[in-house]
């Protein structure tokens, strides 16, 4: 065995494996000197909390610090709203040979369903955008589109998980998670790695889409809520005040501080007494990420606050900003939930269900870039918008102009975080259908997220299962260049 | 030829003509040396050698892998100017001036620094760092030096080493683990106190804490055998499978639903969790155990419980609308390969589905041949696929009268429906009559003539038939007495190597085998036997049972005692528990593993006898905390601080089953009626089910008494945990998980002092002590403690118990009750509970 396998000391081999997350992690955690002289000092344990989440250094100096991904539960259409196809206009009904592939299976013709928004250019690019997001677009010149996505599952399970963790298959680290474990994070009152949904409900396989896979808990993502106690257990029940509490926990550490001694202050325990003080730290924290009263009254209405339509999203996005203000690394804001037209999943009534999701997006997501920008946070904040998959240009049924999923081809976009603006990578067919120049898969989107934040793709790695897992895949990946300032 | 690359060419070419190519190496200053070593080597080694180190993937022909061929350059000529080194190419590149380099990003500042430092003090080199650094890894060949690896020899029993202090050897095992302490002047920890050998006892064999009245009874037995006693009573206790029976499904990634979109509950699947609990506390041969649950349906002897065993194969992950379902299908496989192969054989197989193994003496061939046992799986799917009657032939009659009347009744229903038909048939118009030859068009139809061809009280009979029928379809009879089980293609498939672990690029043509390294070379493959017609399985899967359980397999014995031992001392012999290939970590005490192994082996396989041969040695009875201070004194690059040598014993924190479990039992709530059957829900809170997609979505309502049933029988759901366990790091069980984490992290403190669950159950606890003692706060205090801490609490702290609950009274204006509620929440917080000494 060589002292050195595969980038890993083997005191971090051996806390991967064997030991878990025992003596040897911290031994390891902690330096030596720590040891020594906490095992050493007879009288009241040391406090210190060797937090998995304490900030680390990336693998290079990058633009990025946080990452808000804008989820688009359900898969948006990118004919109706940033792919524009012109030659598809007055083709409504007209059945043509098209390859497509989506939960009705594989088809190899179809019934056209025309694009159900009128498009204008904006900026200085001139990028076309559909009425849809009469806001957003006024911030094209901010915005790379990335218009030749693809991934390996239309179908919604599986494509979610790839779009989350890389793979199709459940059991893997979702991306906050490790962004979390590459970087951790810059406030330890806060969690590192936050996930907002919709409230119509969750998506589809709810906690596989923020949960950690194969690594520890800690980094798995939290839910954090816009209103009422921000996150799970974070309130004090009713009947205990502050000082109630406090005094629960002096005595509490009293009798630990008993026990430490007695067991030669174990560096185990002084961490657990140290991450109840951290938890009491929070109980005010994430509260005060929440108490919007703080913002002024034109911010409020920039973003839509009090907007019946867009209020939740409003208040997710702005508390997005807060949140990364507050030095959290990832954010991920869920629009749309459950099932069907509660979320972009338009097969049914592609009129009904995307002017209701891009009316609820529109104006809070253009208030958070103009806010950033004004902040001058867009810079080290990378914006990420998408959903899963796409849909496809043709109608799914017989009648009506529902769109099936498309995974062949479909448009994300990114924005701030040494991303460049006003630019468009990679095309689809004239119709839309499939990505024809420079194909991106899910794998290169992943990658870019990673190193904008200075991590390199294939150097990120958490050895499980015999393998040095990534979360582009064993391949490796390269990052999309052509987006980056 | 890229634009930069063409700059870097140009560039080089013209500073080679401007200098004098210096190649003398002169000999740097140690100094220079050490920070090579230290500080540029890893930027280097990190950055720059996946490109320019191995010839295979060289960039511009330039190597960075010796001092001469730094000099030397590339095609844009030496990457170091030693006359001028600030203007040297390497550095232009890596400050991103005209050329940068590496293309995935700057570097850091401090690194550009290192190297700049570096070549401007006139590149220092060490051959024999650099040459460690730059040692790229051959894929592993399958050979005789690979089969005399420790963990593929077969296992030699040697005898228990003589010591210098024999007094202390209790069992054989302590006189290996005393053995290698003297080896290195090191002296074993003496025992630790009675309470905490019960506590430790307790907790390792049965998952839960021993009550006040257990502590006081062993405390006060003195009689020569009292620790052998309570051993035995432990190992006869139900909880004992309960307890192992858990650490079992942990390795083969147990889990009631199926993920994915649905996520549906798996039907039946906690029969084979009861399957585990049985076998575990009957003490079935562990040979036994494996070939049940591989190969149960193709045994001499198939049993209902050997068929209940086979729903091993059952566990994993089942995407029912897969977007590739070839590659779905050898998902399906993998899954069963890798947990097969990592849990019973300590192997990582599953590494060379793609290709050879990178690490590990194992080839694709051997993965495909391994797979090829299985290939006659029926996948997962329908009741037809995975459920099997095993009901006796009572049952099976009681069943079939159940499902003719069921039929029959269904028959009448349909021919009253189809009489109102007819008799209306031919009476309706043109268009319609051509409708009424549809099923689903009929009652349409029907409700349209209501009042007309057919009067209100006929068409209300009518459409209540209709109701009756669908009624009667959604209760089909469905038998209780059916498991979770594998079923087999009545033909097993051909095997193909797939290339690149793609489905559709077919390789050579395998048959099964046992993987190479752990064969004689000249092996003859496994008879496999002759394919029977109509019978429902192939019998390859009893090969690889009879293979894999076989006394001279040198990894499943080995795999199995090490995996008891670290269930018992918190880390294995062998610490990476389920990799036993070379990148796992070698045994600490080897000759003691291979001591155990025989000796399980040569007990037949039995689990109880392992345990006591353990669990009454002195090593495990050694304290955690005097040596402590003993290590600290040691010189640190003398000192153990993993414990290698079990010098003393480890703290662990209590697994998230037992801190759950504990919490019930000392509250007084634990419900251990429950021993069987469906598995039951604990309350989850509404804002962690708003994370489904339809919230609450097959998470059942339990009783409060079913849901303080032990945290064995809590459903485990893939894609809703239970908050609490989760916290506490419970397996995620979309893998196998051979060891569990043990984080910290405030998540848990909240959830232990704000949950909930945690303050409702201080408000059962306060109850229980008040029934049990009544209303005087010294006596709670000292009841609730010695719950929670299991031995008699100090004067100390019953004094600060007591201040506490006054405090509370007086200063936060609280009823004594409250103020003992708090305590009580208090107490459930301790370290001392959640932590094992």
């Amino acid at each position: 065995m060589t002292a050195n396998f595969c980038g890993r000391t083997r005191r971090e081999f051996l806390w991967q494996t064997g030991g878990g997350f025992t003596g040897v992690a911290l031994a390891g955690m902690l330096d030596q000197p720590f040891f020594g002289q906490s095992a050493l000092s007879a009288e009241g344990a040391k406090r210190v909390f060797a937090n998995p989440l304490a900030p680390k250094k990336p693998h290079f100096d990058a633009p990025a610090k946080s990452v808000i991904f804008l989820y688009m539960y359900g898969g948006p259409s990118q004919i109706d709203t940033f792919d524009y196809k012109p030659t598809m206009i007055g083709r409504d009904n007209e059945t043509i040979a098209v390859k497509t592939f989506g939960r009705g299976g594989k088809k190899n013709q179809g019934r056209i369903v025309e694009p159900r928004w009128k498009f204008q250019q904006y900026g200085q690019c001139g990028h076309w955008v559909s009425e849809l997001f009469p806001n957003l677009a006024k911030h094209v010149d901010d915005i790379a589109f990335l218009h030749s996505m693809t991934a390996d599952s239309p179908i919604h399970g599986s494509a979610m998980l790839q779009m989350n963790t890389g793979k199709v298959q459940s059991g893997s680290p979702c991306i906050g998670s490790w962004v979390n474990y590459g970087l951790g994070t810059e406030n330890e009152n806060l969690p590192g790695f936050v996930v907002m949904l919709d409230p119509r409900g969750g998506p589809i396989s709810g906690a596989k889409n923020w949960n950690s896979g194969y690594m520890p808990a800690q980094y798995e993502g939290t839910i954090f809520r816009s209103q009422g106690t921000p996150i799970l257990d974070l309130a004090r029940p009713a009947e205990l005040s502050e000082a109630g509490q406090r005094r629960l926990l002096d005595t509490l550490r009293e009798f630990n501080d008993d026990h430490a001694v007695r067991l030669g202050n174990d560096s185990k325990l002084a961490a657990r007494v140290a991450s109840y003080e951290l938890a009491f730290k929070m109980q005010a924290s994430a509260p005060e990420a929440v108490d919007f009263a703080q913002e002024p009254q034109h911010i409020q209405e920039m973003y839509g606050l009090n907007d019946k339509r867009c209020g939740t999203v409003a208040r997710q996005c702005l508390l997005a900003r807060r949140l990364v203000e507050r030095g959290v690394r990832f954010v991920q804001i869920y629009s749309g939930g459950a099932h069907n037209d509660d979320n972009w999943d338009a097969h049914g009534d592609l009129k009904h269900n995307h002017d209701l999701h891009a009316g609820e997006t529109d104006q809070p997501i253009a208030a958070l870039l103009t806010d950033l920008k004004a902040r001058g946070l867009l810079d080290s904040t990378l914006i990420v918008w998408g959903g899963e998959f796409g849909r496809q240009p043709t109608a799914e049924y017989e009648k009506g102009t529902g769109r099936d999923h498309n995974a062949y081809g479909f448009t994300m976009w990114a924005a701030g975080g040494g991303i460049k603006g006003g630019i468009s990578v990679g095309t689809t067919d004239e119709l839309g259908s499939a990505a024809v120049e420079k194909p991106f898969h899910v794998k290169h989107l992943h990658a870019t997220m990673l190193h904008q934040l200075g991590l390199d793709p294939d150097r990120l790695t958490y050895f499980y299962g015999g393998l040095d897992q990534k979360l582009v895949g064993v391949e490796g990946a390269e990052p999309i260049r052509e987006i980056m300032v | 030829m890229t634009p930069t690359a063409l700059r870097f060419l140009v560039l080089g070419l013209t500073l080679s003509a401007l200098m004098a190519t210096d190649l003398r190496a002169e000999s740097p200053s140690d100094a220079d040396v050490a920070f090579f070593e230290k500080d540029v080597l890893p930027v280097l080694k990190a950055n720059c050698f996946a490109c320019h180190g191995s010839e295979k993937k060289l960039q511009g022909g330039l190597k960075l892998t010796s001092r001469e061929e730094i000099l030397k350059g590339g095609e844009s000529g030496p990457a170091v100017d030693l006359k001028k080194p600030d203007e040297s190419l390497i550095l232009q590149a890596i400050n991103y001036d005209g050329i940068m380099m590496p293309p995935k990003g700057k570097l850091s500042k401090s690194q550009i620094d290192i190297l700049t430092k570096w070549v401007t003090r006139g590149v220092a080199w060490s051959e024999k760092a650099a040459a460690a650094a730059t040692k790229t890894h051959d894929v592993p060949v399958v050979d005789d030096e690979a089969r005399n690896f420790w963990a593929f020899r077969p296992v030699v029993r040697h005898d228990a080493p003589q010591v210098k202090d024999a007094s202390w050897v209790r069992t054989p095992i302590d006189a290996f683990v005393l053995a290698k302490l003297e080896a290195n002047d090191a002296h074993p920890a003496p025992s630790a106190s009675k309470e905490t050998l019960l506590r430790r006892l307790s907790y390792t064999l049965t998952g839960l804490p021993p009550s006040p009245k257990d502590v006081a009874a062993f405390v006060g037995d003195q009689s020569l055998d009292a620790y052998e006693k309570v051993v035995d009573r432990l190992l006869e206790s139900r909880h004992y499978g309960e307890h192992w029976g858990r650490h079992w499904l942990d390795l083969v990634r147990y889990a009631e639903s199926n993920s994915f979109e649905r996520d549906n509950p798996k039907p039946f699947v906690w029969r084979y969790r009861d399957y585990v609990i049985r076998a575990l506390n009957a003490d079935k041969p562990y040979d036994q155990f494996l070939r049940e649950q591989l190969a149960g349906d193709e045994l001499d002897e198939v049993t209902p419980d050997s068929i209940i065993a086979t729903g091993y194969y059952r566990l994993g992950l089942w995407d029912d609308e897969p977007a590739d379902r070839p590659l779905a299908f050898y998902d399906g496989l993998d899954d069963i390969v890798a947990t097969t192969s990592q849990t019973m054989l300590g192997l990582t197989a599953n590494c060379a589905r793609c290709h050879d193994h990178k690490i590990d003496p194992f080839t694709q061939r051997d993965y495909y041949s391994l797979l090829a046992f299985f290939h006659g799986i029926k996948p997962y799917g329908g009741d037809n696929e995975i459920l099997r009657f095993i009901g006796d032939a009572t049952a099976r009659e009681r069943q079939a009268t159940a499902t003719a009347d069921w039929e029959a009744k269904l028959a009448e229903v349909k021919k009253q429906i189809l009489a109102v038909e007819d008799a209306i048939k031919n009476k309706l118009p043109g268009g319609e009559i051509d409708d009424f030859k549809f099923d689903g068009k009929r009652r349409e139809i029907l409700r349209k003539q209501r009042g007309k061809l057919i009067s209100k009280d006929d068409h209300d009979r009518y459409e209540s038939l209709h109701k009756d029928r669908n009624d009667l379809e959604r209760q089909r009879p469905r038998s209780l007495e059916q498991a979770l089980c594998v079923k087999e293609e009545g033909q097993p498939r051909d095997t193909f190597l797939l290339l690149r672990g793609n489905p559709q690029s077919l390789g050579d043509r395998v048959e099964p085998a046992f993987p190479s390294v752990l064969q004689a070379s000249n092996a003859k493959p496994p008879e496999l036997p002759a394919h029977r017609e109509g019978s429902e399985s192939s019998g390859r899967r009893r090969v690889l049972a009879d293979w894999i359980a076989s006394p001279t397999n040198p990894l499943t014995a080995r795999v199995m005692v090490n995996r008891v031992w670290q269930f018992h001392f918190g880390r294995g012999l062998v610490r990476s528990s389920s990799n036993f290939g070379y990148m796992g970590a070698p045994p600490t005490h080897p000759e003691l593993l291979d001591w155990l192994a025989s000796e399980f082996v040569n007990n037949g396989w039995k689990l109880k006898p392992l345990h006591r041969l353990i669990v009454t040695s002195n090593s495990f009875r050694m304290s955690n905390a005097v040596t402590k201070s003993e290590i600290s004194n040691l010189k640190s690059k003398d000192s153990d601080p993993e414990n290698d040598r079990l010098s003393h014993f480890d703290l662990r924190r209590l697994s998230a089953e037992e801190v759950r479990d504990s919490i019930l039992a000392v509250c007084g709530n634990l419900n251990l009626d429950k021993t069987e059957g469906p598995s039951v829900y604990p309350v989850i809170p509404r804002e962690v089910l708003a994370g489904q997609s339809v919230p609450g979505r097959n998470w059942e309502k339990s009783s409060p008494e079913e849901a303080a049933s032990r945290s064995v029988f809590v459903h485990i759901k893939r894609s809703l945990a239970v908050p609490l366990l989760s916290a506490f790091d419970a397996a995620d069980p979309d893998s196998p998980c051979p060891v569990r984490f043990a984080t910290t992290q405030p998540a848990q403190a909240l959830a232990l002092i704000n949950s909930t669950f945690a303050n409702e159950q201080a408000a059962l606890f306060v109850r229980s002590l008040r029934r049990e003692v009544g209303d005087d706060a010294t006596a709670c205090v000292k009841a609730g403690l010695s719950r929670v801490l299991q031995r008699a609490p100090t004067e100390r702290e019953i004094i600060r118990g007591v201040k506490y609950l006054e405090d509370n009274v007086q200063q936060e204006k609280v009823s004594a009750d409250e103020a003992l509620r708090r305590f009580c929440l208090l107490a459930i917080n301790l370290n001392e509970f959640v932590y094992l000494d």
